[in-house]
This record gives structure tokens, C-alpha cells and sequence, in this order.
């Protein structure tokens, strides 16, 4: 975990009084392929509150991406959400039309992208497509959006920003480029930033650089913030709580603390087991969790980890009865039959 | 920077010689003998033999090319034996009913490209697309005197809607006052609505059956740019913002697009020559096309090498043109843009 040694400011708990900004429930988006219907987020349910900090975690193609994308309707087609409900503040977002939609995405939603080399038009200038940013949902003139767009990339860290926003987006690194992309996804001071992997593009120093800029601006803001990861250093450093995410849905949701002192699913075990400890990892014997992730176009019967799983693997019950989610005594929230057997404690 | 330019300017140059020694030799190369054919088949062979010695045609094939470059760099071009008037004189005449035709058909072209391309890929439907797949492989599979020949019997013989093939002008109506040789632009500037209604009535059919190849080779190179712009990410970044469709489409998506077209300008203009040589003819139109159509059967060497030679600069006027608002249009090819 190379942030480790980086002072980052520790995350405010949430408080479970205060009503949710986002509240997710049962979020199943699907996507017709040729070869069969893929449901890649399957019954996702969850709340965000204030100032929390929640890491969605799982493997490549695990559903993580299609359900941020889903939070802003902008899954790619073919896919769509096909069932249940999100609500931000109240507002019901499934089945908005794209202009209702679009009235969301920047203002009370931002997005941060994992790739910020593509993430800028590079035709455009800085200015002009921050400008723009500001001006969708703020009905300030162009010369007042150019002035808060400077003070913004001020803010996040890009020097002598009045030269800066009139060069190109190749003009700019891409630790740069992701420090200008926050500061876009955070012009309409949205109550929910929504961060998809930000740094995996970056190299390890500015990776570090940029998760600090983040837990920054949404201490100082006020804002939730949805980590979307395969990172759990990310997590650990970062967040209030986790949902570990396989085969599109949450099989354990449960505070950051929790997830690494007891995990309780088997498969957030195996994630642990697969980070990589350069202290105690002999040379040569790298973890991992045997097998792949099942076909999402398949809705099996019993529980999608059951045949990489060291207890389902054995278990008739695990290849028949999928498990719904159940509630342990640590506050974790698991889908799976034998998780009070692995930590020894059930509520 | 310089030296890219002079690269440029030297491949220019080399790419014009080429193409005049090419033409020169091809001409003289095919069989069919120039002074048999103005002599006409009653002649002598002392007759011919004469005719040849007075053209030059006796000399050796470097010699009469030296001659011929020499006598360009003077600005002549030659005489044309079978219509008896100077090359230069010809040229003068009928280059700008060519030009006005090339004009139309390239904004005809480009514009309908544009428009029914970017229709296609907005579109939340899949008919659009699917329509324009096909009409643009009709377009580019027909050979365009054809569509020509179709056009002129439809359009102006059974409906009347277009003129027949009487040329710019209908017969009667007067010639603008020549300003740039162009009958729409001169009769604007003189304010002569009448004229300039006949001349655009002319224009409009031939200009559309030439643009039809070159219309089909855009629309197809600017739907797939469009298509491959729309899955880049900073598309779905702009629309995370909150910008909605059209806004992304018509900022972010489509200039990518019309970048993409300005390379291919220079090859639409090859397509447009070659497109025009045959519609003038159907059309009777009296430009340098239907002129070269007929310099080439009766093998008035003159009049084709000169053609080829004025083909070869706009082509290479035109590929530099297309490469300089490239470069010029691109932030990251821009120099000294910081």
C-alpha cells in the first residue's frame, strides 16, 4: 500500500440519525448482449450520508463501473437500469428522462473517471470546457465562470491557474489532468462526488497525491463520497465503510474498520488475503483467489462464490439457496450462509 | 517547422514535374499517330510526314519534352490542333464553368455529408443509419455519367423540373458582366436576379450528380468518425456535467469529426476531376471536363498534358491547403501554442 506513509485527514463517521442524501434500493441494471441478458448489477441496495465516505469494492467486471453509471443514467447501450429505486434527497431518479437526468449529473452528482488522459476534449481548452461545466447548471456569464473556475483549480492544487486555463488538456500531466477533472466534478458543489476508480491510471507517487486532494475537498465541503476501487489500501485510508461488491451485488457491507479486523464474507477474506504485504510475501508466491468470476448472464440458483469459495465449494446449500443478506453482530451486513461460522458471532 | 515545410513544398514540386513527364510520355506512347489524325485519312504520306516535322513529333521524345517544359515556364501552353486555338486561351475560357460546377459540387458534397451523417449517428434510431449505408453504397457503385444520363432524362426531360443539356445558360439569356468568369457570382455583383436564378437552375443538376461519389466517400468516412468520437470518455465526462445531448454532440463530438474530413479534401478534389470529365459531356457543359473528354479521342496532346499539368498543382494546392488547416485546426500539432 504505497499511501501509507501520506497524512490524510481521517473520515468523518457518519451519523445514522441524519436522513440519507442517496438512498439505493434493490438497483438492478442489465445489458442484452447477443449471447443473453447480462445483469450486471443485481438488487444493489444502500444509503449515503453526508460527509460519508463509502468504497464500493470488487474485482474487473464485478459490476462496480456499471452501477456508478447507473447512479448518473449514464450506462452505455445496451444497458439500462431495469428495476428499483434511487433517491436523492428524496427525488426519485429512476425513470427521470435525460433532461431531468442531466439536471442532476454535475449539480448534485459529480463524476470523477479513472483515465484522465481521455476524461478532456482535446480540441478545447481547459477554460472553455470548465466554463461550460459551470455554466450547464449556474446562470453566471462566461467571465464570472472563468473567474470561479480559476479560483477552483486554484484550489485543487494547479499553479498560476489565469495561464493555466487557456492551455490544452495535453498541456497538462495526468496527475494534473485528474486534480482539473475533481475540480470540474465539484464546480456545481454537488452533494455526492462519485470517484471510479481515480487514480488507477496514475503512476504511485501522484496516485497518493490525488486520493489526498479528494479526502480533502470533501472534508472541507461537506460532501459523501463514493469510492469505486479494487484498491483496498484506498480503502482503508480513506473510507468510513465498504460494500464488497461480486458477481453484481454487495455480499458484505460493513464499516472500513470492521472489513479489516473481522471480515465476514469469505470472499472479502480472500481480498484481504490478496494484498500484497512486501514484508511478509515470499518471492515467487503471489495470492490470489482460485477460479473466475461466474458469468453474469447467468442467474444461478445458489451463491456466485460458492465454487471459488473454501466452505461453498463443499456445501450442497451454497449451490442451491442463494443467500439473502443477513445481519451479524459487528453491524455487517452478508450474504452468506456460513459467515456467523467464520467470525464466530451472529446477531 | 521550416524544414517540414520546404519537405512539403519539395515533395509538391516533384509531385507536379512527375506528373508532366508522366503525362507527356503516356501521350506519346499510345498508338494512334496525331498528324494522321488532323491530316485526316485522305492525306499523303509526304502530307503526314510534313504535318509530323512541323509539330515536333519527329524529334527525340527528350528533346520535344524540353521544348514542351521550356515553352510552359513561358507561359505556353501550346496550340490545340483540333480546335485551332492556343491551349492558354482555351484554358481561360472554360476553367471557370469548371470551377463553378467543382465549387457547388464540393459545398453540395461536404454539406450533405455533414448533415446526413451527423443525423445518422445522433439518432436514437437505427433507420437513419441503416438509410445512409445504403444510398451511399449506391452512390459510390454507379458510375456517375450514368447517374447523369438518369438525372438529365428524369429530372429534365420527363418532369421539366431541371434544364436540359444546353449548358450554363439557357439560350438567350445574356452573359454576366465577367468579373471571376463564375455566371452566380458575377450576376450577383451586376444585380441581375434573372440571370443568376438561370445560372443556379443550370448549375444545380450537374453540380448534384458530380457531388454524389465524393458525398458517398464523406459521408461514410464522417459517420464512422462521429461513431468512434461518441465512446470517447471525454464524451460521457462532458455529459456527467450535465450537458446535454446536442450541447456534447455539437461541441465535442462533432468538430473531431470535421477534422477528420479536411485530410480527405484532397482526395475528393482527384475524385471530383475525374467525376467531372464525363457529367460535362452528358450535360454539355462548357468546361474543362467535356474539353478534355474530346482533346482525348482526337489526341490533341497540347490541350491533354496542360489539363493533366492543372490537375496535378490544384491536387498538390489542395493537399497542402488540407495539411496547413490541419495543422493549424489541432491544438496538439498548433506550434507555439505554449
Amino acid at each position: 500500500m504505497s499511501h501509507a506513509s501520506l497524512p490524510l485527514l481521517s473520515p468523518r463517521p457518519a451519523s445514522p440519525d441524519e436522513a440519507p442524501v442517496l438512498a439505493v434500493r434493490g438497483l438492478r441494471t442489465d445489458f442484452e448482449a447477443r449471447t443473453g441478458t447480462v445483469h450486471a448489477v443485481r438488487d444493489v441496495t444502500f444509503d449515503v450520508r453526508k460527509g460519508q465516505r463509502l468504497a464500493i469494492v470488487g474485482e474487473s467486471g464485478s459490476g462496480k463501473s456499471a452501477l456508478a453509471m447507473s447512479l448518473v443514467g449514464l450506462v452505455p447501450p445496451p444497458g439500462r437500469v431495469v428495476g428499483g429505486s434511487i433517491s436523492l434527497n428524496g427525488k426519485e431518479l429512476v425513470g427521470l428522462d435525460d433532461n431531468g437526468m442531466s439536471q442532476v449529473r454535475g449539480r448534485d452528482i459529480g463524476l470523477v473517471f479513472q483515465d484522465p488522459m481521455a476524461a478532456l476534449d482535446p480540441l478545447r481548452t481547459i477554460g472553455s470546457q470548465f466554463v461550460e461545466t459551470i455554466r450547464v447548471h449556474q446562470d453566471v456569464s462566461v467571465r464570472t465562470a472563468r473567474k470561479m473556475a480559476c479560483e477552483l483549480l486554484a484550489e485543487v492544487g494547479v499553479n498560476d491557474p489565469a495561464r493555466r486555463i487557456a492551455d490544452y488538456p495535453h498541456q497538462y500531466s495526468g496527475g494534473m489532468r485528474q486534480r482539473v477533472l475533481i475540480a470540474m466534478a465539484i464546480a456545481n458543489d454537488p452533494a455526492v462526488v462519485i470517484a471510479d476508480e481515480p487514480t488507477t491510471a496514475l503512476d504511485v507517487t501522484t496516485q497518493a497525491q490525488v486520493l489526498d486532494l479528494l479526502a480533502k475537498i470533501c472534508d472541507e465541503r461537506g460532501n459523501a463520497l463514493i469510492m469505486i476501487t479494487h484498491n483496498l489500501g484506498i480503502v482503508e485510508e480513506l473510507c468510513d465503510s465498504v460494500n464488497v461488491m461480486y458477481a453484481g451485488r454487495f455480499v458484505e457491507s460493513t464499516s472500513a474498520r470492521s472489513l479489516f479486523e473481522t471480515p465476514a464474507h469469505p470472499y472479502s477474506q480472500a481480498l484481504l488475503d490478496c494484498v500484497i504485504d512486501p514484508a511478509t510475501t515470499r518471492r515467487g508466491a503471489m495470492p490470489a483467489i482460485p477460479g473466475s468470476p461466474p458469468d453474469l448472464s447467468v442467474d444461478e440458483p445458489g451463491c456466485p462464490f460458492a465454487p471459488r469459495c473454501p466452505i461453498g465449494r463443499n456445501e450442497p446449500r451454497c449451490a442451491t439457496e442463494r443467500p439473502e443478506p443477513r445481519t451479524l453482530s459487528t453491524g455487517a451486513v452478508v450474504r452468506c450462509h456460513f459467515a456467523s461460522d467464520i467470525t464466530g458471532g451472529e446477531a | 517547422m521550416l524544414s517540414t515545410i520546404l519537405k512539403k513544398l519539395g515533395v509538391s514540386v516533384a509531385t507536379i514535374f512527375g506528373a508532366s513527364l508522366f503525362a507527356f510520355i503516356l501521350l506519346r506512347k499510345v498508338p494512334g499517330d496525331p498528324a494522321r489524325a488532323i491530316a485526316g485519312d485522305t492525306a499523303t504520306p509526304e502530307t503526314i510526314a510534313a504535318l509530323r516535322k512541323s509539330m515536333g513529333l519527329d524529334e527525340n521524345i527528350l528533346v520535344q519534352y524540353g521544348k514542351y517544359m521550356e515553352s510552359i515556364f513561358r507561359g505556353d501552353f501550346g496550340f490545340s490542333y483540333s480546335t485551332g486555338t492556343p491551349v492558354g486561351t482555351l484554358l481561360s475560357q472554360r476553367l471557370p464553368a469548371t470551377l463553378e460546377l467543382g465549387l457547388l459540387s464540393v459545398i453540395i458534397a461536404i454539406g450533405a455529408a455533414v448533415l446526413t451523417a451527423g443525423m445518422a449517428v445522433y439518432s436514437r434510431r437505427r433507420w437513419p443509419d441503416k438509410a445512409l449505408r445504403i444510398s451511399s453504397s449506391l452512390a459510390m457503385g454507379s458510375p456517375p455519367f450514368w447517374i447523369a444520363l438518369l438525372a438529365l432524362m428524369v429530372l429534365s426531360i420527363q418532369f421539366g423540373i431541371f434544364p436540359g443539356p444546353e449548358g450554363r445558360l439557357s439560350p438567350g439569356v445574356i452573359k454576366p458582366p465577367a468579373v471571376t468568369g463564375l455566371f452566380t457570382i458575377d450576376s450577383l455583383l451586376a444585380g441581375q436576379w434573372a440571370t443568376f436564378g438561370n445560372a443556379l437552375w443550370h448549375l444545380v443538376l450537374p453540380a448534384a450528380v458530380v457531388a454524389l461519389g465524393p458525398f458517398a466517400f464523406l459521408s461514410r468516412l464522417y459517420r464512422n468518425q462521429l461513431r468512434g468520437t461518441l465512446r470517447e470518455t471525454f464524451v460521457t465526462v462532458a455529459r456527467s456535467h450535465g450537458l446535454r445531448r446536442f450541447p456534447v454532440f455539437n461541441r465535442h463530438v462533432a468538430p473531431h469529426g470535421l477534422l477528420s474530413l479536411l485530410p480527405a479534401a484532397s482526395l475528393l478534389f482527384a475524385d471530383l476531376l475525374a467525376g467531372s470529365l464525363l457529367v460535362e459531356k452528358v450535360f454539355g457543359w462548357p468546361g474543362v471536363g467535356s474539353m478534355t473528354a474530346d482533346a482525348i479521342i482526337q489526341k490533341d496532346f497540347a490541350v491533354v498534358q496542360a489539363v493533366l499539368l492543372l490537375a496535378a498543382i490544384l491536387y498538390v494546392v489542395v493537399t497542402l491547403l488540407a495539411d496547413v488547416l490541419m495543422a493549424a485546426a489541432d491544438p496538439r500539432t498548433r506550434v507555439g501554442a505554449r
